[in-house]
């Protein structure tokens, strides 16, 4: 049992802060890069070439009794689409891909660390990405619906502060939730390290690998994209006129 | 009474000060996990009340769960960066 406790503490942490902050990017001098950006950049590439080898195989092939990929897809696809068509209605031919997009890069990008690589989320310069095509999506289409009465509601200044949090609080749960998972696995390999003589190691990643990783996985890229919906069609509520307004106020001393 | 804060000022200025401020970040928590558990049981009671609404109280749910996990996350995050920067 002192051996035990002994081999507990000497587990070294020291790996930990190099693992969640690196020193050790690429610098080219003008150039500065992360593990993330590259492992982002495996998976924007790993989802083209899976794209491209749908579009060819199982798109080309399209038959009214549905195989297994064809469910698969149109699960998908339809998924995401109603969704936006409930939430945006004129606009779901431009929210509903790219919420998918959106998701899909999510997914895989944290997904990746199943590989052994950083995962591509977990840098605040993807997250802040994400976040300002959101951004950039609810006022571009508020502003195209509403035209020039959508500044009315900048009347109260508090808006304009809700607007700005938006993309960052965006980052921050993105961020924050998938560094948290990933920190949690670093700490679980460094203790499996430590007490590998124990039969626990090969149970207790395969155990929580799932809550940490998949699990989150799923759930941000899911809450990502419902919350763009949510804000989209918040942006592009019709404005109540005035007449209506005054209406009303006509008719109520009458009613009453 | 000033030598009482230069100690206090010195101490906060250590490692062991930022480790206390992590400590007091990881706090946050608190609010999150009651915010989290009103949101699941009331979940839980619509879904008694009315099962064939399921899925619209699941999405909503998720949605409500995502925004009150924010703050604990934000607390979080200050407290890896309190420790690790």
């Amino acid at each position: 049992m002192a051996g035990l406790s002994s081999q507990l503490l000497a587990i070294n942490f020291d790996e930990l802060a190099e693992k969640i902050f690196p020193s050790n990017v690429v610098d080219n001098g003008w150039l500065v890069i992360n593990d993330s950006v590259i492992s982002g950049f495996i998976v924007v590439a790993v989802l083209l070439i899976v794209a491209l080898i749908l579009r060819l195989t199982i798109i080309r092939h399209w038959k009214t009794t549905p195989t297994g990929g064809q469910m698969f897809l149109e699960t998908i696809v339809t998924f995401f689409d109603k969704s936006a068509d409930d939430m945006t209605e004129e606009y779901s031919g431009l929210m509903g891909p790219y919420t998918l997009g959106a998701a899909a890069y999510i997914c895989c990008g944290v997904l990746i660390e199943l590989f052994g690589l950083r995962p591509a989320i977990a840098d605040v310069g993807a997250c802040v990405a994400l976040a300002l095509c959101t951004f950039i999506f609810i006022h571009t289409l508020g502003f195209m619906k509403n035209k020039h009465r959508r500044l009315k509601h900048y009347l109260n200044p508090i808006n304009i502060i809700t607007d700005l949090a938006v993309p960052v609080s965006m980052t921050f749960r993105l961020f924050g939730s998938i560094l948290s998972g990933m920190v949690i696995m670093d700490l679980i390999y460094i203790i499996v390290e430590g007490i590998w003589y124990t039969v626990l190691p090969v149970f207790l990643p395969a155990i929580v690998t799932p809550l940490f990783t998949l699990f989150h996985a799923f759930i941000q890229s899911y809450v990502f994209a419902s919350l763009s919906l949510t804000f989209v069609s918040e942006a592009i509520e019709p404005v109540p006129k005035r007449e209506k307004r005054k209406r009303k106020k006509k008719e109520s001393p009458a009613e009453a | 009474m000033e030598l009482l804060v230069t100690m206090f000022v010195n101490f906060l200025a250590t490692d062991m000060g930022a480790a206390i401020g992590a400590g007091l970040a990881a706090l946050t928590g608190l609010g999150a996990g009651i915010g989290m558990g009103i949101a699941t049981g009331k979940a839980v009671e619509a879904t008694a009340r009315q099962p064939e609404a399921v899925g619209k109280i699941r999405t909503m749910l998720l949605l409500g769960l995502a925004f009150a996990e924010t703050t604990a996350i934000y607390g979080l995050l200050i407290s890896i960066l309190l420790i690790f920067m």
